[in-house]
């Protein structure tokens, strides 16, 4: 038994060895065999590291090609905030006296969250050449610190078309899920507004990928390959840069102008906190300036804007600067509007030019008196000479008479107004427009039924038609609406949706894709309709009588004559809203020029002369400054 | 005298002389081709890293070289001298093992990474716990072999507390790993010397209940929690032993079957597997070499269990089959540890590879271990 039992013994201890070694080859066999396609894969995405450099933005460049928007390269200091670690309480004071900042402002830039943490950040732009060196020399010192070329969107022009060339900033949240696809990624730039936002996938070109392999510490070991950028499409405007200028110059004197001016009624100077202005040409719906003001400077949104200067734009005692007025901006049109009032009235054959109103200042409708906004009594006008002088009166009646018979013309004037584009948004290229309101009695009824605690009233009156025919009331529209609608009227009736991209270049200037211009509808306006309304318009600024004869003194009409209508709108509490659009010259109308500037005054007082010096410059004149104008009349 | 008879079988086998040509070659072979094999995947481990960081890229496979000719030496005076004497001087063995034990734990020794376990010689370090394992094989297998046939309760009791002493001075070190080993080789011995299958399963029973005391009743530190039950929890990981042990598997499974080449592996030459020339050394052979490679590896190894396991059963005496035993306990239980650990099937602890891991102590003591089963087997019949 004594030798029996070790050899049976040393049996049990083979069978469990060899159990050991089956176990441990069923396992290798398993991982190395079975499972090795996805270990393979894990330990490649173990030692590469996909870095992502964003390529230079498209240019964006005006109509001859002058850069509007730009890049350029600048020497930076980047922290990678993960590598410096927790040295930064040590190496951060030394790096702020390296580069002349305060420690405070390098530690806020740092502790700003609204940087990606999968980037360094920049932390100074503009570094001289010797600084980076040194910080190089001395890297021990500065973990985490780097010099590198930082491309950035430049500004040439400062802040010129501002609202309408937009911003740039960091992918957010919302955007990155709806971007996703297009292969953004956290930390990466995005257009926020304007054109740089509507053109984006232009704009943006594909980044350069860099493969490295790393090591387990994550340090660099060498690059597997690298697929350079490709920078973005240049895009290239309607807006002609020269326009632009005298539109922003312009509107920022007759902002100036109005502010050194006294409201009577209200018994203070006006306020005239802002304005915008648009330069379209009726041929094609093109663009040629769009201004707003109050205006910022993009250049402060370049690597991350300061928080403290994010929250001064958007605060209500800044008037909103990055608005672009001539879209988001919605103004009752006033007298403006008569436009399409008399085109309602004259097409619909409801008049023709023998049809007169004697204008006494006044006129009672129903119990309720209506009077002229200057109280003056203009005598017996028939529409080219209500438009001229802005016979309130004239219009009342015939607002009264569309009311009167509604049974034959329905809402005629919303229609017309509809059709000219008014009220809904024109589909321009840009973000954020609005649409504007063009109330009739459906609609009205409709709020009242959803809302009736906001719309008490959900009746149409006859005193609703009557102040809707001189453009007031609960209608608004957008300086670019109205100026279409006028534009509209310039080409003989071709609604265009306006246009500011104009094409798609590469960098060496080759065409890639037009941005065609794109008519919406055609309206019928015949000779019996266009020539009376022409005549009273162009009355307006030439006869003596007319609402902007003051303005428009001594300005060159044989050369180049000028249509317009000036506007005044009551807004509320607040004071006038000051309109005027023109357009010349009228024997083949190029440009059209809308000026809508917020408790200004009279329309013929503040933005009449606004209009006069662009419409001066278009005419190739010598312009100017814009003074206001004052007396005149509300309309 | 049960030999007496089978001496007169063979009268030409008897002597010195004779001994040497019992040399069992099968044994002697695969155990130096692990230990070359062994020299190259240390360097390939080590190669890039040392030479990142401005050594010589060839120190570890010079070293390493250094320990396996150093082992080599050791074998053949570990086979020269008649494994008997040993049983004889047992005791001292065992007394020399509890001194430096004691020692290592005095200010004289060393300790890195936490444990305790080292004398430092200049650059140079002896681990006696890699000594105390022979040591504990020798004695146990001297004393069951002294009582063979009569291991009652109390003479079990005994080897126990023989084993338990060494066991509770590298405990103190601590070395857990260590100490798992003593008891494969203790339970190993015990089985074959004779030792009655309720005493086995009741030590067996302690054991586990001891473990788990050990591991729930918080008398090991958390970190050694920690990395032993990684592999079981892969998310609870503070001390980033299953990132360890994810690398590991993701160095061996990328390898497939052929591997991506002698010094190619990427997990290995980017440092992503820690500890990779010592405990995780089986995954650069993983990695590089691929399944033929490993496979290579296990079956070299099997081949050496082999060899020890048909030694034990043709020793003449019982203490030179629970020589062989107790030393193929400790060799199969550390493969099967240290390969099980990484590829996931078995907690991790800090136990070497035999002749893979880089480390002059494992290694030269390895090759004595060897040495003490080709001593066995050359004189199966003298």
């Amino acid at each position: 038994m004594a030798l029996e039992s070790p050899r049976l013994r040393l049996g049990i201890v083979a069978i469990v060895v060899v159990s050991l070694f089956a176990a441990l080859l069923a396992r290798l066999w398993y991982l190395q065999v079975l499972a090795a396609p996805q270990y393979r894969v894990q330990a490649n995405t173990n030692r590469v590291r996909t870095i992502y450099t964003e390529a230079p933005r498209g240019r964006i460049l005006d109509r001859q090609g002058r850069i509007l928007v730009d890049n350029r390269v600048t020497d930076a200091v980047v922290v990678s905030r993960e590598e410096m670690g927790s040295r930064s309480a040590e190496v951060i004071p030394r790096l702020a006296q390296v580069l002349n900042m305060q420690a405070s402002d390098v530690q806020n830039r740092l502790s700003d969250k609204r940087y990606s943490p999968f980037k360094p950040i920049p932390v100074a732009t503009d570094v001289p050449k010797e600084t980076i060196i040194f910080i190089r020399e001395h890297q021990s010192d500065f973990p985490g610190v780097s010099g590198v070329q930082l491309t950035e969107r430049y500004y040439p022009y400062g802040s010129l078309g501002a609202q309408m060339l937009g911003w740039v900033g960091e992918i957010n949240g919302t955007e990155l899920a709806a971007n996703k696809k297009k292969g953004y990624k956290e930390g990466d730039s995005i257009g926020k507004s304007g054109i740089e936002k509507v053109y984006e996938d232009d704009l943006r070109g594909q980044p350069q990928i860099e493969r490295l392999e790393v090591d387990s510490k994550g340090r660099v070991l060498g690059s597997l390959g690298t697929t350079p950028a490709v920078q973005g499409h240049d895009v290239q405007l309607t807006v002609d840069l020269d326009i632009q200028k005298l539109a922003e110059e312009s509107l920022q004197q007759g902002l100036q102008a109005a502010r050194g001016s006294y409201d009577k009624s209200q018994a203070k100077h006006f306020i005239a906190p802002a304005g915008s202005v648009v330069v379209e040409d009726p041929r094609d719906g093109s663009i040629l300036a769009m201004a707003s003001n109050p205006t910022y400077d993009p250049s402060i949104f370049v690597n991350g804007i300061k928080p403290e200067l994010f929250a001064q734009l958007n605060d209500p005692g800044s008037n909103y600067p990055l608005n672009e007025r001539a879209i988001q901006g919605q103004y009752a049109p006033g007298s403006t509007f008569k436009l399409a009032t008399s085109l309602a009235a004259l097409g619909d054959g409801m008049i023709d030019t023998k049809y007169t109103v004697d204008d006494g200042g006044s006129i009672k409708i129903g119990n309720q008196k209506f009077r002229n906004a200057g109280g003056e009594a203009n005598g017996r006008v028939n529409v080219v000479r209500a438009l001229t002088v802005s016979s309130d009166v004239f219009f009342y009646t015939l607002g009264n008479q569309f009311w009167v018979q509604r049974s034959q013309y329905g809402d005629a004037i919303q229609n017309e107004a509809r059709q000219l584009g008014l009220g809904k948004k024109t589909g321009i290229a840009l973000p954020f427009e609005a649409s504007g309101r063009i109330p009739d009695p459906d609609s009205r009824k409709k709020l009242h039924d959803q809302n009736p605690k906001a719309y008490p009233n959900g009746q149409w009156y006859a005193g609703d038609n009557v102040n809707l025919a001189i453009g007031q009331g609960e209608m608004t529209v957008t300086p670019l609406q109205l100026v279409n609608a006028y534009a509209t009227f310039a080409n003989g009736g071709t609604v265009w949706t306006p246009r500011v991209g104009d094409s798609i270049k590469d960098q060496t200037g080759v065409q890639l894709r037009p941005v065609a211009p794109q008519s919406v509808r055609k309206l019928d306006i015949p000779p019996q309709v266009y020539d009376p309304i022409m005549q009273g318009l162009l009355g307006v600024t030439q006869d003596p009588r007319g609402t902007a004869a003051g303005a428009f003194a001594g300005f060159p009409f044989s050369s180049f004559p000028v249509a317009g209508k000036t506007g005044t709108a009551q807004a509320g509490n607040k004071q006038d809203t000051s309109l005027f659009v023109g357009f010349g010259p009228t024997t083949d109308p190029q440009y059209v020029v809308g000026v809508v500037m917020e408790e200004a005054g009279f329309g013929a007082s503040a933005a009449a002369p606004v209009a006069r010096r662009i419409l001066e410059s278009l005419a190739g004149k010598p312009t100017r400054p814009v003074s206001y104008a004052p007396g005149g009349s509300p309309d | 005298m049960a030999t007496a008879s089978a001496t007169s079988v063979f009268p030409l086998r008897r002597g010195a002389t004779a001994a040497w040509r019992h040399v069992d070659l099968a044994l002697l072979f695969s155990s130096v081709a692990i230990a070359g094999m062994g020299v190259l995947m240390v360097f390939s481990a080590t190669e890039s890293k040392l030479r990142e960081q401005g050594f010589d890229p060839h120190m570890y496979l010079k070293r390493q070289s250094v320990w396996v000719v150093l082992g080599l030496a050791v074998m053949v005076v570990m086979f020269s001298v008649d494994y008997r004497v040993l049983r004889d001087i047992a005791p001292f063995i065992f007394a020399g093992a509890f001194f430096l034990l004691v020692l290592v734990l005095s200010p004289i020794g060393s300790s890195t990474r936490g444990a305790q376990a080292w004398f430092q010689f200049g650059s140079f370090q002896l681990e006696p716990s890699e000594w105390a394992k022979l040591a504990l094989i020798i004695c146990v297998s001297a004393y069951c072999a002294t009582h063979r046939g009569d291991l009652d309760g109390r003479r079990l009791l005994t080897v126990i507390g023989l084993a338990a002493v060494p066991m509770a001075l590298i405990y103190l070190q601590p070395d857990l790993g260590t100490d798992l080993v003593f008891g494969a080789i203790l339970i190993g011995v015990l089985v074959v010397a004779g030792a009655r299958p309720r005493h086995i399963a009741a030590i067996c029973l302690v054991a586990i209940v001891g473990m788990l005391a050990v591991v729930q009743l918080g008398v090991l530190k958390q970190y050694q929690v920690d990395r032993l039950t990684a592999f079981a929890n892969p998310t609870n990981d503070p001390q980033h032993s299953a990132y360890n042990l994810a690398q590991a598997k993701a160095a061996i499974g990328s390898g497939g079957l052929f591997g991506k080449g002698l010094f190619k592996g990427t997990q290995t030459n980017l440092s992503f597997v820690p500890e990779q020339q010592t405990d995780f050394i089986f995954t650069v052979v993983g990695e590089e070499l691929g399944f033929v490679g490993a496979f290579t590896l296990l079956a070299l190894f099997a081949v050496v269990v082999w060899r020890t396991w048909r030694t034990a059963t043709l020793a003449r005496d019982l203490f030179g089959t629970l020589l062989c035993v107790g030393i193929l306990a400790m060799f199969v239980f550390q493969i099967f540890e240290n390969v099980g650990m990484t590829m996931g099937i078995m907690p991790i602890t800090g136990i070497p590879l035999p002749f893979m891991s880089y480390g002059g102590s494992s290694t030269v003591a390895n090759f004595a271990a060897v040495g003490l089963v080709l001593n066995v087997h050359m004189r199966r019949f003298a």
